[in-house]
């Protein structure tokens, strides 16, 4: 299929380096463009990446399975540490999908447009994110078929959960989020899913995508509801997205042991969850734009903006780790100090070293402008950030729990295959589920990409206007 | 039996003008259709704004009243458990709970209300059946005139094709 040219080459303003959109197009070109990686056949290699993602799923069903036979005991999980695999996991996974809401909800309400390319892979990537994050709580409990138990239910046994407990207040965050975030993303692309169904020619797309649609004719009523509700959903998503992470992190604050008990963890669980997911963002975005030619929507200014946000985020996360390794020495407390020790210099050190060059080294890269728009680049820093950000989960929950009060108690903690399964099984899901998207739901905002089009026209129109009257230009 | 006249546009300028000068000539149940929402249709069509912000409040008020009591029923009258002497009734440890019920209920009370405010999902409607306004999520502005009486319709068109409008449609509704 040869590309329609673009109807103009964006004009020059020497004040803005990137354009957001690269070309103009008429509106029927540019709909037809941004659904066109739904509407044409993939080719080979998205099969291929297809059939791993597909191959690791089988593989989480296999570890999912043996947890289950077997119990918790197929996990590395020992006394005292009780916790690793399958917390560390969840946190991470939860903490991947927080940049896709700030994408989506906190720049809506910032008024950014830059958003307004990337915020639906964005908010694709939470849903997954989420979805492989619930698993291992789940899997963790032990008997997961007992899991509403967790719920306020009236039964014969006269039980309640207990409210008072982090761990009860995470079930209701996590679930919380998962359904903002659907509602948020299905909203979203309620109009899209309605462009979708005209544009197609095949019968059978066109009744699903109707279906998916559920009627929506774009009525000027439709649109004002429609704006209302989905800048509620984001002002409600932004505060929700701050809340999981500071509740996630109340599951070690609240905690006595030394390393988890500490009041920087909230704000430093945020900054981390934040930018751990524009590490992923960037680590799905980079790929998807060239595999699926987005250069034109998903511009150099995109990419900028993200890795400027990515080094944002990181200098918190440095924050973070200087303000709890100060605190610990300043406690004077000896296990505080042990706690801390162990990392810089004890057995963890080669991880804490890893996950100070992956998070703290690494997006310093972004100072520089022209390493901001290489993509190759962005593409590597942001799957050594992902990297780090792993780890650094794993150093803050096994160092902790495995060297606590009584050195009688110590031990180390070592991953079985079960373990490692899970986590590269929900890798696999997480990447089957994004892949799926890709091919059959409108990856790129159309509706807003349009709006943004339009107003960036007028705009132009208005101050070539201006500079072509007495006394105007620039 | 429902009746309505419309006509397409291929710029929201044009469709708002449009919308200007029928609502001069008369007609006053109109709608617009676009494929993105156009900047000041609503107060040249003199839609109201969306009372979707109280619906939210309400909701949001209502999830977080609802799992407080349900925190502090469960903890402090019907299962009273002493743990480390902490305080049955520990208004702090339910705010956690109490803030994402009201996330989650407002949340929910949204995506309803858009759907029943837009009267959606509907699976089929007269406009769907047509294979022109299938521009209307592409890139025709189309302006709806809703009429009762046919000798009204006609009227429409014709104003309609003197505004411009590219492509003219009646279309009627029969139950």
């Amino acid at each position: 299929m040869s590309e329609p040219l673009p109807l103009a080459p964006v004009l020059a303003d020497p004040l803005v380096v990137h354009p957001l959109l690269e070309e103009r197009r008429t509106d029927a070109q540019l709909g037809e463009a941004l659904l066109r990686p739904v509407l044409t056949k993939p080719g080979l290699g998205y099969w291929a990446l297809v059939g791993l993602c597909a191959a690791l799923t089988a593989l989480l069903c296999v570890a999912i399975t043996v947890t289950l036979v077997t119990g918790v005991g197929a996990w590395g999980n020992n006394i005292p540490v009780a916790w690793a695999f399958g917390i560390i996991n969840f946190v991470w996974w939860i903490g991947i999908g927080h940049a896709g809401t700030l994408i989506s909800a906190i720049l809506l309400l910032f008024g950014m447009k830059w958003r307004s390319s990337v915020n639906r892979m964005a908010e694709a990537m939470t849903l997954f994110a989420l979805v492989c994050a619930a698993l291992f709580p789940l899997l963790h409990l032990g008997r997961p078929w007992k899991f509403y138990y967790l719920f306020p239910y009236p039964s014969s046994l006269r039980m309640w959960p207990q409210f008072r407990s982090p761990l009860t207040w995470d079930v209701v965050a996590v679930t919380t989020y998962l359904t903002v975030s659907v509602l948020f993303w299905y909203l979203g692309m309620l109009p899209d899913l309605a462009t979708a169904r005209d544009t197609a020619k095949q019968g059978w797309r066109r009744r699903v995508w109707g279906l998916l649609s559920l009627g929506w004719r774009g009525s000027a009523r439709h649109w004002r509801h429609w704006r209302t509700g989905y800048l509620l959903l984001a002002g409600l998503a932004t505060p929700l997205v701050v809340s999981v992470h500071t509740i996630v992190s109340f599951d070690f604050a609240v905690a006595q042991l030394p390393g988890w008990h500490s009041t920087i963890f909230p704000p430093y669980f945020v900054a981390g969850a934040i930018f751990s997911g524009l590490a992923m963002v960037l680590s799905l975005l980079v790929p998807a734009r060239r595999a699926l030619k987005l250069h034109a929507v998903v511009t150099q200014a995109h990419l900028d903006a993200l890795a400027r946000l990515l080094l944002v985020s990181g200098l918190f996360v440095a924050y973070g780790y200087v303000q709890e390794h100060f605190f610990g020495w300043y406690s004077g407390d000896p296990y505080e100090m042990h706690a801390m020790e162990i990392l810089r210099t004890g057995p963890y050190a080669p991880a804490f070293w890893l996950v100070f060059t992956c998070n703290v080294l690494v997006p310093q890269l972004f100072w520089s402008a022209r390493l901001r728009t290489n993509p190759a680049v962005l593409w590597a820093a942001a799957l050594l950030v992902n990297v780090g950000m792993w780890m650094e989960r794993f150093i803050i929950i096994v160092s902790p729990l495995s060297e606590d009060f009584l050195p009688s108690s110590w031990r180390h903690y070592a991953p079985t295959w079960v373990d490692l399964s899970l986590l590269s099984g929900t890798l696999g899901l997480f990447g089957l589920g994004f892949l799926l998207f890709l091919r059959f739901l409108p990856p790129i905002p159309i509706s807003e990409v349009k709006a943004l089009q339009h107003e960036l026209a007028a705009s132009e129109a208005f101050a070539s206007d201006v500079s072509t009257r007495e006394g105007g230009g620039r | 039996m429902s009746r309505w006249v419309l006509g397409e546009f291929h710029s929201p300028e044009q469709l708002l003008e449009a919308a200007r000068a029928l609502r001069a000539q008369g007609f006053h149940r109109l709608d617009a259709h676009t494929p993105f929402p156009v900047e000041d249709v609503d107060g040249v069509l003199g839609l109201p704004p969306s009372r979707l912000p109280l619906v939210a409040l309400l909701a949001g008020v209502g999830g977080a009243v609802g799992a407080y009591v349900v925190q502090w029923f469960t903890q402090a009258v019907d299962w009273p458990l002493n743990v480390g002497g902490r305080p049955l009734h520990s208004g702090p440890a339910f705010i956690p709970i109490t803030f994402e019920s009201a996330v989650l209920s407002s949340a929910s009370a949204i995506f309803m209300g858009v759907m029943v405010a837009c009267g959606l999902p509907r699976v089929t409607h007269p406009f769907l059946r047509m294979e022109a306004f299938r521009s209307a999520s592409i890139d025709g502005f189309w302006l709806v005139v809703a009429v009762e009486a046919p000798q009204r319709g006609f009227e429409a068109e014709a104003a309609l094709r003197e505004l411009g409008a590219a492509v003219v449609l009646s279309v009627e509704d029969r139950p």
